[in-house]
């Protein structure tokens, strides 16, 4: 008898015990304004129109931002040019058209764009621009600081080619598209550093429109007329080992040094470790995609600010990368991305 | 006699005159750079032209036999371009990169041999069909290959050898483009099959009426020009160890076409011949490297050459005035 009343006891506990566990799982709290971030983003429509979704840094940030996307609830449309400009204005001006309620957008150069932005945002459409930017700004740039990092890599070549044991002062500038954001800025970043080192020679400043090959017979046209050439810095690390291949032909791999920037993925570390680059200042496309990823949710949640009343810039990490350092998160793959 | 004498001294002015005017603005850049340009005229210099131009000259010959038998041939930046980024993307699969490299030049052969039986069978004009064919085969790779730069293997003994080797002191690449070009030069000239493109390229509907075989011979160029296009990839390949796909976006084709007409060879078809693409390249290859040299600005250095361009062709216009054969043969 005794036995049954405890056992009866028991069971009443565990069942009061158990009623208790389903209270608070139905009083579970919610997190302090979850709810309306994903109400605010839940539908919402984002168009990114790149440069080209084939470049590496293209294609970590659209991988990010695509989690994000889905995560919570939002659509990205990715209306890809494919590096030619008129179709870009084609896909801007769509994007305009059909008012979603951010553009994200990556510019060819300064001008291209400004007009179609300003149009943007007086059609009340959030504008994010993203690493180039245009000569109009809109509510928001997430990317490099360019003059900084045409400082830096200058810098860079000043330290080796400056001072009593430099083979030489002359350095070369091999730009990317003249009327592109990042060559216009770095070129400011770059002529500081020359005043500051004025026994730097720059010998030449020719564009390589980001192409290895035109990057590669500059080089080795430049290297028959100084032969005692220190230093070239460049703009993009896919171009950039045009540079390399040809200092390497020409055996002067341990005399010039080569300094460019790169979004840091494994084939600009496998050029260092080739010897076809030094130094890559890496502004790692994914930790610069995950910034813009908020700036995103952002101007997705202030659905009652007009666009273009308030204008944000962020500027994203910058990493010196050479051969000690070129491992880990410093060299990531689209596949470790996704 | 003495009248028939100097008709033939003129009939010879006139074939060789735009030939000859391009040279001779050739050789004052030349002697101008040497005397003004310190470095210019070293051996290291001149091999450094030679080597710089070696991959547009390479796609000149193969535009220049297309153009030759009254075609062209829009299709060889795309085809350059994917056949290589195919046989690194196979590579990766791990296919021996040699083997990879084969695949990649029987994928162009069949791009070259599709683009043949669009002109000769199907009868598209030249000028649309591979332009046509040009875009799907840029846009079918970009749809399969995720990323514009493809870099091959760093341990690829041979493929070194086309970047960095030397023969007698003379660069891989200057070779390879010397040989294509001897090649096509006695492939023109020396072979049944070269008359024949001429004959084509002179008058296409005559050539039928005799009873030539046009469309083979319409499709053979095509699949030729296109391997031409993938060697010239190749030799990219070996000197920046990567293949840019963007390539196809740039003025690549259009300067191809270029130092092909620059030469002299005539859109009309039918005249012309290797001699004529070495002149134009060799040409386009002294300015650009004066101009880089001197360290004109990127929008200077486009309209120098634009405007000696423009030169050589109106000094040619006025030399070699359009006639009745022209305006009956037609020119794009």
């Amino acid at each position: 008898m005794k036995l049954f009343k405890n056992c009866l006891l028991a069971g009443m506990t565990a069942l009061a015990l158990l009623g208790a566990a389903k209270i608070t799982t139905a009083q579970e709290t919610d997190q302090v304004g979850r709810s309306t971030y994903l109400e605010a983003l839940k539908g919402k429509k984002v168009i990114f129109v790149p440069i080209s979704q084939g470049m590496d840094l293209n294609q970590a940030w659209v991988v990010v931002w695509q989690r994000h996307a889905a995560r919570y609830g939002f659509s990205l449309e990715v209306r890809d040019p494919s590096g030619d400009t008129n179709a870009g204005i084609r896909a801007m001006q769509g994007a305009i058209a059909e008012k979603p309620d951010l553009i994200i957008v990556q510019n060819p150069d300064v001008q291209t764009y400004a007009r179609l932005l300003k149009q943007a945002q007086a059609a009340g459409i959030k504008v994010l621009q993203v690493n180039m930017q245009s000569a109009t700004q809109t509510d928001s740039y997430v990317g490099n600081d360019w003059i900084e990092m045409g400082r830096l890599e200058m810098g860079e070549l000043a330290k080796h080619c400056t001072g009593p044991n430099a083979v030489s002062h002359k350095v070369v500038w091999l730009a990317g598209v003249q009327t592109g954001a990042a060559n216009i800025y770095m070129r400011t970043g770059i002529d500081e550093v020359l005043k500051a080192n004025p026994e730097l020679q720059l010998v030449s400043d020719q564009p390589a429109d980001y192409m290895s090959e035109k990057a590669r017979q500059i080089t080795e046209t430049v290297l028959q007329q100084h032969p005692d050439l220190c230093g070239i810095m460049g703009i993009w690390d896919n171009a950039e080992v045009g540079a390399g291949a040809a200092v390497v032909a020409a055996g002067k791999q341990d005399q010039v040094t080569i300094v460019t920037n790169g979004a840091g993925s494994a084939t600009g570390c496998e050029s260092i470790k080739n010897g076809l680059l030094d130094v890559i200042f890496n502004f790692n496309a994914p930790i610069q995609a995950e910034i813009a990823a908020q700036q995103i949710s952002e101007l997705l949640q202030q659905s009652g600010r007009q666009a273009g009343s308030e204008k944000t810039i962020f500027f994203g990490p910058i990493t010196r990368v050479d051969k000690a350092n070129a491992t880990g998160r410093n060299c990531w793959k689209l596949d470790e991305l996704k | 006699m003495a009248g028939s004498g100097k008709s033939d001294t003129a009939r010879l002015g006139i074939k060789m005159s735009q030939e000859l005017v391009v040279g001779a603005i050739s050789a004052v850049l030349f002697l101008v750079f040497s005397a003004t340009l310190n470095n210019f005229l070293s051996q290291g210099n001149i091999l450094a032209i030679l080597k710089n131009v070696s991959i547009l000259g390479t796609l000149a010959v193969g535009m220049g036999l297309i153009v030759v038998g009254r075609g062209i041939d829009l299709t060889m930046v795309a085809v350059m371009v994917v056949g290589v980024a195919f046989s690194i993307w196979i590579s990766t699969w791990g296919v021996d990169f040699t083997l990879a490299v084969v695949f990649g030049a029987i994928l162009v052969a069949a791009i070259g041999l599709f683009t043949g039986v669009m002109v000769a069978v199907a009868e598209i004009p030249p000028i649309f069909a591979t332009l046509a064919i040009a875009s799907s085969v840029y846009g079918s790779g970009r749809i399969v290959f995720a990323s514009d730069v493809l870099y091959a293997p760093s341990d690829i003994g041979w493929l070194k050898f086309v970047g960095n080797g030397t023969i007698l002191g003379i660069p891989m690449s200057v070779i390879i483009f010397a040989a294509v070009a001897a090649l096509m030069g006695f492939f023109l000239r020396k072979t049944r099959f070269g008359r024949l493109v001429y004959a084509t390229g002179d008058n296409p509907n005559a050539a039928r009426t005799t009873g030539l075989p046009t469309r083979p011979i319409i499709v053979t160029q095509y699949v030729i020009s296109a391997l031409i296009a993938y060697i010239a990839g190749i030799i990219m390949l070996g000197l920046v160890t990567g293949i840019d796909t963007r390539l196809y976006n740039s003025s690549l084709i259009y300067d191809v076409l270029l130092v092909v007409v620059l030469g002299g060879i005539g859109l009309s078809g039918g005249q012309g011949g290797v001699r004529n693409v070495i002149v134009g390249t060799i040409l386009v290859g002294i300015l650009t490297n004066g101009m880089t040299i001197l360290n004109f600005s990127y929008t200077s250095q486009n309209l120098i050459k634009s405007v000696i361009l423009l030169g050589a062709l109106a000094i040619d216009a006025i030399i070699n005035p359009r006639d009745e054969q022209t305006s009956q043969s037609g020119d794009i």
